[in-house]
């Protein structure tokens, strides 16, 4: 069967690329190995964030972000996301100066997104925090998402528009051909003109297919999830120093994050928790918000996650093929990005050009780093 | 004291305390972890203190349980009462939770026997308030001998009949008894009469009780199907089907019960194998004749390793030490052989005569699977047959995609109330078999675990000097 672009992953990225794919006219097909959101983007943290992004991924998160807001119309699909702000904390004049600076910095580049708020905001915004804590940082248009129905929301409008999807088919081999990809999996053969790696946590492995090496490694943040108690936390929280992360959802329960990292065999899909380091974000937790103390955890899981040594994601061309491109990495923070990159993707690969400046995040940007 | 065991058991049931019993006679130092106050699981609960005056009305199988209780707690083994475990590790360490402290201690092997629990009865109402499980009828009689007057019990399966039996002798009122055992049972079960006539005492107590429920007047209603709980915000009555005639009876408390299936979260979080036994329609981890789980340090005994009773939980329970024992170096393999060959022969026995009642007494399709949109299938989410096949058609065609849509089996149970019912509407959508279908990803911990409680997990405190149990 021929398609004019074929993705490699069946995560947020390449359900979003098959969408805004499909949206142009391109006859799209997406391969998944297991089922559409099956490993990061479906249980992620949910977390929709600008705040606190590095300055190379401010444009691509700013233009996500203003996308979120109305993405469920978009994509005709619940999507899950709700807009709650989220406050990082400061619990010292250190945390309370790191703050200054950066707002310094990201105005020097024309952006004002992040807001200081002293500690008498901070209470009223969050009343149940620590009284050690002196105040923070706060981005308004922040807030969160529910991984799973936003990965399938973006599958489902992709394929109002003609997309196909293909779960529990693993790919097993490209070949280019004159301008032709051949792409065989352990179920049949296709043709098409593009082909698009969005492999998460197995990316490496299809970029070498594409002829392109890169460093990623892999691993599983871990979160936990409360039973349901009293609404006590509106924004969505973190802290400068400290690895807190939590929410509280519409229903009640909390979602502890906080970035702490598991075991992973991809091999075998298989992840393993790391209960000394959740009994820490555990004790961060109820330190920052003593409320937290009489919290009940009723479920611990980890995801499997792609990182790069820069922590930042790989988008854009290959370079060792022609019509090959890249949209993988994204080192625990790709989530909010989902309503951009595939758009991105999608100009590169009809118009040859994007607006946004992907320097930072070619796939050879450590092959003339000198070791 | 050392916090580092040679054998390590989780669950005093039949198969916990025997397994401990005959490893503690072989001379391993072993530590029981119970989460009750008193050993005996589910089927001998408080049998050394039970509330009622005359215990006997549970029955004698029920009694003969204070023998091996009282031997379990005479024998040299670290017993931990209420000790919750919530994290059983890969490399054979135990968390767990006692008078409010996390504890650790370590197994070189590890004996788990979760016990069982009883099958969703997924009807319409299931949910509303004085719809129970005759299990829970039995637990409220064995620990606080606390009845219900006039209530109705509706399934199959010879607890459901035991249950109604134990309310008639202590002289409570029963409404009706709503058989739904499908007719035909002899036939069906034919093949399989040679294994009920091994255990003949076991099939003329179940045909006592029948006659006990008969001679008490009790109204019974043979072959009932599509069973309904009648109600807005409390069940109000049963309606039901026999011979093409529907009927209607009022009653406050129903009881419902159509077996038991192994309780799977511990084997599960554990990532052991598990196969869809098709015999008992119900997921059970694969096990070697020993209960050796695909985990090589971890075996699994008692009904949580598929349903068998309590008296082929005790032969397991000593097979698995016996194993376990022979892995630790202190039992040669021609002793193991030796050792094991009566306790292998009686459970061969066992599962014959299990092989019959499974037969006898199958859990119909219409009550495992629900029909009716608006019946719940996840209690705990409140989500219903309609809203997860509303999940199916956006694509959620695997148990986790469809609890990562809609929220089924995320909450407190962890499936377990869910789990089974969630597979099989899954493979009957899909027309595929259960086995295809798969179950949820589950994970430590095993049950609610506070803040407070994992936090500590930084602080371990090692395994307590076990406090004194009276029997």
């Amino acid at each position: 069967m021929n398609f004019d672009a074929i993705i490699i992953g069946g995560g947020i990225h390449g359900s979003a690329t098959a969408y805004y794919l499909a949206k142009a006219g391109l006859k799209t097909l997406v391969l998944e190995k297991d089922y559409v959101g099956r490993h990061a983007s479906g249980v992620n943290a949910g977390g929709v964030r600008l705040l606190g992004r590095d300055f190379a991924e401010v444009p691509l998160s700013k233009e996500a972000m203003s996308r979120w807001q109305t993405l469920d119309d978009e994509l005709d699909g619940d999507t899950g996301f709700r807009r709650r702000s989220l406050i990082n904390i400061a619990i010292d004049d250190a945390d309370m100066s790191k703050i200054q600076t950066r707002i310094n910095s990201l105005a020097g580049l024309g952006y004002n997104h992040e807001v200081q708020i002293d500690q008498q905001e901070l209470r009223e915004r969050l009343p149940h925090v620590a009284h050690n804590c002196v105040g923070g940082v706060v981005s308004e248009q922040d807030g969160y998402a529910i991984p799973y129905k936003a990965t399938t929301a973006f599958r489902r409008a992709a394929e109002r528009l003609g997309a196909t999807f293909h779960e529990g088919e693993t790919l097993a081999n490209l070949r280019q051909i004159g301008d032709t990809w051949q792409v065989r999996t352990d179920k049949a053969t296709y043709d098409a003109g593009t082909v698009i790696n969005c492999s998460g946590a197995w990316a490496d492995k299809t970029a070498m297919m594409m002829g392109d090496n890169t460093p990623l490694s892999h691993s599983a943040p871990m979160l936990m999830i409360t039973a349901r108690m009293p609404h006590f936390a509106g924004p969505v929280v973190g802290a400068i120093s400290r690895q807190l992360s939590f929410k509280q959802f519409e229903n009640g329960t909390v979602l502890i994050g906080g970035g702490a990292k598991g075991f992973a065999d991809r091999d075998s899909n298989h992840t393993t928790l790391d209960y000394k380091k959740l009994a820490l974000a555990a004790e961060t937790t109820k330190t920052f918000f003593p409320i937290m103390k009489t919290a009940v955890i009723n479920r611990m899981w980890a995801g499997l996650e792609a990182y790069m040594p820069d922590n930042l994601p790989v988008i854009g061309a290959g370079v060792n093929a022609r019509n090959a491109y890249h949209a993988f990495g994204f080192s625990a923070h790709g989530f909010q990005l989902g309503p951009v990159v595939g758009d991105v993707l999608t100009q590169l690969i009809t118009t040859g050009k994007t607006n946004f400046d992907l320097n930072p995040f070619r796939i050879d940007r450590f092959e003339r780093k000198v070791l | 004291m050392s916090d580092i065991f040679d054998i390590a058991i989780i669950g005093a049931g039949p198969g916990g305390m025997s397994a401990a019993l005959e490893a503690a006679q072989q001379g391993a130092s072993v530590a029981v972890l119970d989460r009750k106050a008193t050993p005996g699981g589910q089927i001998y609960r408080d049998v050394t203190q039970s509330p009622l005056l005359d215990p006997s009305v549970l029955g004698r199988e029920y009694t003969e349980g204070a023998e091996l209780v009282r031997a379990f707690l005479e024998a040299d083994i670290d017993r931990h009462q209420n000790a919750d475990v919530w994290h059983i590790g890969e490399n054979g360490e135990v968390l767990y939770s006692q008078d409010n402290q996390t504890r650790r201690l370590v197994a070189r092997e590890l004996i788990i026997s979760p016990g069982a629990m009883e099958r969703p009865f997924p009807i319409e109402g299931w949910h509303l308030p004085g719809v129970m499980t005759a299990g829970s009828a039995q637990v409220m009689l064995k620990s606080d001998g606390m009845v219900k007057d006039g209530a109705i019990f509706a399934g199959t399966g010879p607890l459901l009949y035991l249950i109604v039996a134990q309310y008639l002798r202590l002289g409570v009122t029963v409404n009706a008894v709503v058989d739904t055992t499908p007719a035909g049972g002899v036939g069906r079960a034919m093949q399989h009469l040679g294994g009920a006539l091994r255990k003949p005492a076991y099939l003329i107590k179940g045909l006592k009780l029948l006659n006990e429920i008969r001679r008490a007047g009790v109204p019974v209603f043979r072959h009932a199907s599509n069973l309904s709980i009648l109600g807005e915000s409390k069940a109000v009555g049963l309606q039901f089907q026999q011979d093409g005639r529907t009927h209607s009876i009022n009653a406050g408390h129903i009881f419902l019960h159509q077996g038991v299936i192994p309780n799977l979260n511990m084997t599960r979080a554990l990532g052991m194998e598990h196969h869809w036994a098709e015999q008992q329609l119900c997921w059970t981890p694969v096990l070697d004749d020993w209960g050796q789980s695909s985990i090589p340090h971890i075996a699994v005994v008692g009904d949580a390793a598929g349903i068998q009773g309590a008296e082929a939980a005790r032969h397991a329970g000593r097979l698995a030490a016996l194993k376990a024992m022979n892995k630790l170096g202190k039992l040669n393999d021609a002793d193991l052989q030796q050792e094991s060959s009566a306790n292998l022969k009686a459970i061969k026995s066992f599962k014959a005569f299990r092989s019959f009642l499974d037969a006898y007494y199958p859990p119909t399709p219409e009550h495992r699977i629900p029909v009716a949109t608006n019946t719940l299938v996840c209690r705990c989410e409140e989500q219903t047959m309609g809203q997860l096949r509303a999940g199916f058609e956006q694509g959620a065609k695997d148990p986790n995609a469809l609890k990562a849509l809609t929220r089924c089996g995320m909450g407190p149970c962890q499936g377990r109330q869910c789990g089974h019912t969630v597979s099989e509407l899954l493979a009957d959508w899909q027309n595929k078999p259960v086995s295809d279908i798969g179950y949820y990803r589950l994970r430590s911990p095993q049950r609610l675990l506070s803040v407070e409680e994992l936090s500590q997990f930084q602080n371990i405190k090692p395994v307590q000097k076990p406090a004194e149990v009276s029997a």
